[in-house]
């Protein structure tokens, strides 16, 4: 019995380990371009760091970029 | 029952949210998009890939050639590109006020660097200077005294009654009011600014 759940224990702890590996890669894939698309703009790179939260931190990241003024200066807009 | 129904409702209840947070960022992705100068439909298409079978990896090519590309915004940026050249004349998108008053005041940069306090006077009598870290070389050289700023760093340019700045590629890099500047910004009108900073020397601008 116990080393059943010793076992399951350790499947599920390799399980975490490639789950947490994973996430890492992907947000540094994603956190290298955004760190340059935040200095381009006249932020802080280190913002891109919000791609190491899960599920939401793309979202804050993309709202920061499209919903502030971008110190470093914006096109002007398209006219309609 | 009570297990089915509960996963139904976690199910609705991720793909109301992926609905909700896919529309939502198209919207931002068109929004971040236009303000780098591209058209605002290729951050919508870009995001609206994820629905097909390519999955993700097309948005992730396409972040980051958004990202190491060149920029329209970049490109209509450099206001004071001329100023170098014709120091007195209008330049670029930033022409000089139709009725402006002479300006002869002088601009001061002063803070402190390692090798003592700095105060650099910009008087106009060059059409640019250079701010860097050995001593001085040139009349436009302007030298601040400190491990962190290169040989050159920055350049200062002056158009009328403006002051414009240009990072030359510095490593430890060149800040108007905590903003990076970026050599492929190119110039930028500082008249407004408070401080600049290259590398770890902060220097507070004034006219006197």
């Amino acid at each position: 019995m116990n080393s059943g759940v010793g076992w399951l224990l350790t499947l599920g702890s390799v399980a975490l380990l490639f789950i947490v590996l994973g996430h890492l890669l992907v947000a540094l894939l994603l956190i290298i371009p955004t760190w340059r698309i935040f200095v381009r703009a006249g932020f802080s790179g280190a913002l891109s760091l919000l791609h190491l939260v899960p599920v939401v931190g793309l979202l804050v990241i993309m709202a920061i970029l499209a919903f502030s003024d971008w110190p470093a200066g914006e096109a002007p807009a398209a006219k309609v | 029952m009570f297990t089915i129904t509960s996963l139904l409702a976690l199910f609705g209840l991720s793909s109301a949210f992926a609905a909700v947070a896919l529309a939502f960022g198209a919207w931002m992705a068109w929004r971040i998009v236009a303000k780098a100068g591209l058209p605002g439909w290729l951050g919508l298409i870009a995001v609206l890939l994820t629905l097909t079978g390519i999955g993700a990896l097309v948005p992730l090519i396409a972040l980051w050639i958004f990202a190491f590309m060149g920029w329209p915004r970049d490109a209509a940026a450099p206001a004071m590109a001329g100023a170098g050249k014709a120091p007195a004349g209008p330049v670029g998108a930033l022409p000089a006020p139709m009725a402006a008053l002479p300006d002869r005041r002088t601009w001061r940069l002063s803070g402190n660097a390692a090798g003592g306090s700095v105060s650099l006077a910009v008087d106009g009598s060059q059409p640019s200077y250079r701010l860097t870290g050995a001593p001085a070389a040139a009349p436009g050289d302007l030298t601040v005294s400190d491990p962190s700023v290169a040989a050159p760093h920055a350049r200062l340019l002056i158009a009328g009654a403006r002051l414009g700045l240009e990072d030359l590629g510095s490593v430890t890099g060149t800040f108007i009011d905590g903003a990076r500047l970026l050599p492929e910004h190119g110039p930028r009108d500082i008249s407004q600014a408070r401080t600049i900073r290259l590398g770890t020397v902060e220097l507070a601008l004034s006219r006197v």
